[in-house]
């Protein structure tokens, strides 16, 4: 049994890819060029049209379906001060009319075509989607152009969707302790960079955001040479780009603000955040760490991956190995890391103690674990066969419509290029034993001072009510 | 715009008509020892996907002293067999890069396998020696167990979680459906390999249905069957559950906790799968809530109220009980508003015929949309497993097409006035709701401890 119990985590596969999708290779790898003649993952084609967007089709014609994505490169992060939330409250106002749909009518257009849509905001993006029959692709590319320059909005329904994000907020963050600490712990890990901020937002920002705020948001981000266009399924490049000239082609390009971030990694992050509430029976410690993204480094993130599927992403890794069935000091324990960020990225650590097995004990047999790889490095059998794993996702994936389109969406909007996705299997190749060793020295392993980069946070039961709540000392 | 929209529902009312293939090219493959299997094969990705299930076999039969039991079983079966002992039967699988896994669910026992066709054979023989000679070392079943407490201990802070656990206990009272099919901390210590040992039994040629999809021939699939399942038990014996009606209907029951929302689940009596009036339920399903954005539910109390963050309702098929269940959740002040506001859908779904609008989409999304939920290797097999289970027939994707069709807003009516009635419904909140009377207050949450 392979066990997943942090869902929150690591809980979609897609997103497990994601941590794994391809880079860059540098000019003086020897094996470059055996890459290049080698086999792409997915033979997707590459446009740009006149006006600066981008388009990727991934033809594959084993259903008469097809996955229509637009992805805008503007997210959370960009927000100005005080606006938090505004990213994904934008987006979901996208839902509420539109170049002549009322609200609401959009999704249920795509419905009585037999097709299902939504869309969904990171810090770095905000993405719409629909899944439809391949004879639907023109309709919906249609009402997606009409979206990306002709929103339409009332009074009444901006204030009762604001009522629904708060409703959101509720629901995946102050019902539950476990992302209560993910909240404090971005914030303590990020400091004052905005990926500090949840993307759905501080309650107070978000109940006194305005239409302004929401049409100004729109107004500057959600312009064609801001946005990638991404469609597989059956299709060829040529129908898409053919359709897309006619449809988004005719959008004139605008002046996008440029991506200015707060460059606070510097400051050390806040070392350790608690949460204690009453709810909660099973302790659980995480440490996340700042390391680099693939667009940051490509060479250290690809070494990066590597290391995740040595110490942490299965039953057989070196982590679960030592802390639950050697040591027995833990039910479950991991490593994940997302390398697919336009800014700095997270490398996670965790573990749930057993009954009886406190914090400092758990927590100096991780810190072995990770000292271990810095100190010793790896074996030459593992490294061969972690490679031969990660490759077989890199064919798992293609068997998918909407998980291929995913993956080039959140890649190329973070800054990866077409070949690195394509050649990922060849790059992840070229990753030694001697590199995982020095990126565990370079960013896993404290100085005298502890963790520069990193934050731990601690889930643990509650002293009794009446004390106050730590969640609340989150806003 | 609108012009090009209303064109489209034009060909999708005309396109039912035009004579094609079937959605999807089954085939039922025999093994020479006579176990059966239906294949969609499928070689443009080197991937190979067999699901199967054992039927009847799940957790409703756990003795409610060791509860889990059935669960635990699914953990363990994969952790060791042969002359292979946990770690190393899981490294082999990570190795090859083979996805092997066990499930239990109230009415039957699954098994899923997912493999690189180069490494099928291997694949086909760790399935194999799982199934028949698994070990039940004492090292990993205690694993297990102390995981399944971790998740629940780690559960206990999920208020949807705990509404579950209470639903359960209230709607399902007096029958095995109503045990904790994770088990509890406390039955989790009562099971021993000894009982893993006796329920694996259970897993017989009887009971056992395969749906297979990707790169295999038929051939190759028919002498694999014999090779993965000859060698398990011809029948076994089980004591079938009783028939259950829904319980503790017209009950409102409240779980306090102090969280900033109350979550809201509802069940009522429905059909079964195989009846008739299926298709009809369907149709009137999605118009109420079973289609998210664009439903009656999500319009009302999401769209125009701006009460939640999503409000669901879906049927539920199982062997001894059909569903109809609401799922939703909102700050607690709105919560007796919300009640009200699914009470008025209800009689309006009785009260009057839906629009020729809505019957249309309806139809068109339940028809449209099949092809959507059969884009990969796994999601194929699982669609012919669920068939099988369900007792439907090899062509059913294609005869679906028709019944949906016929449906008529005056059946959906009808059937609206036979099942939707809001004195039917248990229903159970979490949170701090206002403004409610006669709840039952739960004080603790069942079958946890």
């Amino acid at each position: 049994m392979k066990f997943k119990w942090g869902a929150a985590l690591f809980c979609l596969s897609i997103l497990v890819f994601g941590v794994l999708t391809p880079q860059a290779l540098y000019a003086q790898e020897p094996q470059t060029t055996n890459a290049q003649t080698a086999e792409k993952t997915f033979n997707a084609a590459h446009f740009t049209l006149d006006n600066g967007m981008e388009i990727v089709v991934i033809p594959n014609h084993r259903a008469p379906v097809v996955t229509h994505m637009v992805w805008y490169r503007v997210g959370a992060a960009d927000e100005p001060e005080g606006k938090s939330g505004i990213a994904h409250f934008l987006e979901h106002l996208m839902f509420k009319g539109s170049d002549g749909l009322a609200p609401g009518e959009f999704s249920e257009i795509i419905r009585a075509l037999g097709g299902n849509d939504n869309a969904f905001t990171s810090q770095d993006y905000t993405a719409y989607f629909q899944s439809i029959a391949a004879e639907h692709l023109e309709t919906v590319m249609r009402m997606e152009a009409g979206r990306m320059r002709g929103l339409t909005l009332s009074e009444k329904d901006f204030l009762s969707e604001q009522n629904v994000i708060l409703e959101e907020r509720s629901q995946r963050i102050d019902n539950n302790p476990p992302s209560l600490l993910n909240v404090k712990l971005s914030e303590a890990l990020y400091r004052d960079h905005p990926y500090g901020d949840p993307v759905i937002g501080w309650r107070g920002e978000m109940e006194a955001l305005s239409w302004e705020d929401a049409k100004g948001f729109y107004d500057q981000y959600y312009a064609p040479n801001n946005a990638i266009l991404v469609v597989s399924g059956d299709v060829t490049g040529e129908h898409v780009l053919t359709l897309a000239q006619e449809i988004y082609g005719t959008f004139e390009q605008r002046p996008v603000p440029e991506r200015k971030r707060v460059k606070s990694f510097d400051k050390p992050a806040e070392p350790f955040v608690t949460v204690s509430h009453p709810a909660v029976r099973q302790p659980t410690i995480q440490r996340s760490f700042i390391v680099p993204s693939y667009r940051q480094n490509p060479l250290d993130s690809l070494a990066l991956q590597v290391l995740e599927e040595i110490v942490g992403a299965s039953s057989t890794s070196r982590l679960y190995k030592a802390l639950v069935i050697d040591q027995k000091l833990a039910s479950g324990a991991g490593l994940s890391y997302r390398g697919n960020a336009w800014d700095s990225a997270e490398l996670t650590i965790y573990a749930q103690p057993l009954p009886g097995i406190t914090h400092d004990f758990l927590e100096t047999a991780m810190n072995a674990e990770l000292q271990k790889i810095a100190k010793e490095g790896i074996s030459e059998e593992e490294l061969k066969s972690a490679i031969s794993r990660l490759q077989n996702q890199a064919i798992y994936a293609r068997d998918s419509l909407t998980g291929p389109a995913m993956i080039f969406g959140y890649s190329l909007i973070t800054g990866s290029r077409m070949d690195d996705v394509e050649r990922w299997p060849q790059n992840i190749a070229l990753v030694s034993a001697k590199q995982i060793q020095e990126v565990a020295q370079k960013y896993l392993m404290p100085d005298g001072a502890g963790f520069k980069n990193a934050a731990t946070g601690y889930l643990l039961p509650a002293p009794p009510p009446n004390t106050e709540k730590e969640e609340e000392a989150a806003e | 715009m609108k012009h090009v929209l209303i064109l489209c529902f034009a060909l999708i009312l005309t396109a039912p008509a035009q004579a094609r293939n079937s959605v999807l090219d089954i085939r039922a493959v025999t093994s020479p020892n006579g176990i059966e299997a239906w294949l969609v094969e499928d070689h443009s990705i080197p991937v190979i996907s067999l699901k199967f299930a054992f039927k009847n076999a799940g957790t409703a039969l756990d003795p409610k002293d060791k509860q889990g039991l059935s669960r635990m079983l699914s953990n363990t079966l994969d952790e060791g067999a042969g002359e292979l002992d946990s770690q190393t039967f899981q490294k082999e699988l990570q190795d090859l890069s083979i996805t092997l896994n066990f499930g239990s669910g109230r009415d039957h026992f699954m098994g899923n396998l997912k493999t690189l066709s180069t490494n099928k054979t291997r694949a086909f023989e760790l399935l194999t020696l799982a199934l028949t000679q698994p070990r039940f070392d004492e090292e990993p079943v205690s694993r297990m167990r102390k995981a399944n407490q971790a998740r629940i201990r780690s559960s206990l802070s999920k208020p949807n979680w705990i509404a579950a656990r209470v639903l359960n206990d209230r709607a399902f009272e007096g029958h095995p459906y109503a045990q904790n099919s994770g088990g509890t901390l406390s039955t989790l210590e009562n099971i021993t390999p000894g009982d893993l040992r006796s329920f694996h039994k259970k897993l017989s040629r009887d009971r056992l249905v395969v749906a297979v999809s990707g790169d295999i021939t038929a051939a190759e699939l028919a002498s694999a069957l014999d090779h993965i399942f000859a060698g398990l038990p011809e029948s076994s014996e089980i004591k079938t559950p009783a028939a259950l009606t829904l319980q503790n209907q017209g009950k409102t029951y409240l779980f306090k906790k102090d969280i900033p929302q109350t979550i809201i689940e509802i069940l009522q009596p429905s059909i079964d799968r195989k009846a008739l009036e299926y298709s009809t339920a369907q149709v009137m399903n999605f118009v109420l809530g079973g289609s998210g954005f664009g439903s009656r539910l999500t319009k009302t109390i999401r769209e125009e109220r701006g009460l939640t963050y999503g409000i669901y309702s879906y049927l539920q098929d199982m062997n001894h009980i059909d569903l109809l269940a609401i799922s939703s959740s909102t700050k607690n002040e709105s919560a007796a508003e919300m009640l009200e506001l699914i009470r008025a859908e209800w009689a309006r779904m009785r009260d009057e015929p839906i629009s020729e609008k809505e019957l249309t989409n309806a139809k068109s999304y339940l028809i449209g949309s099949l092809p959507l939920s059969l884009t990969s290797t796994d999601k194929i097999s699982g669609a012919l497993l669920s068939l099988k289970l369900d007792d439907l027939p090899i062509n059913y994707f294609d005869i679906r097409e028709a019944e949906i069709q016929a449906v008529t807003a005056e059946e959906v009516q009808a059937l609206a006035q036979d099942l939707l009635n809001p004195a039917h419904f248990t229903t159970v909140l979490v949170g701090q709701p206002e403004g409610l009377k006669n709840l039952e207050i739960l004080s603790t949450i069942p079958n946890v401890e």
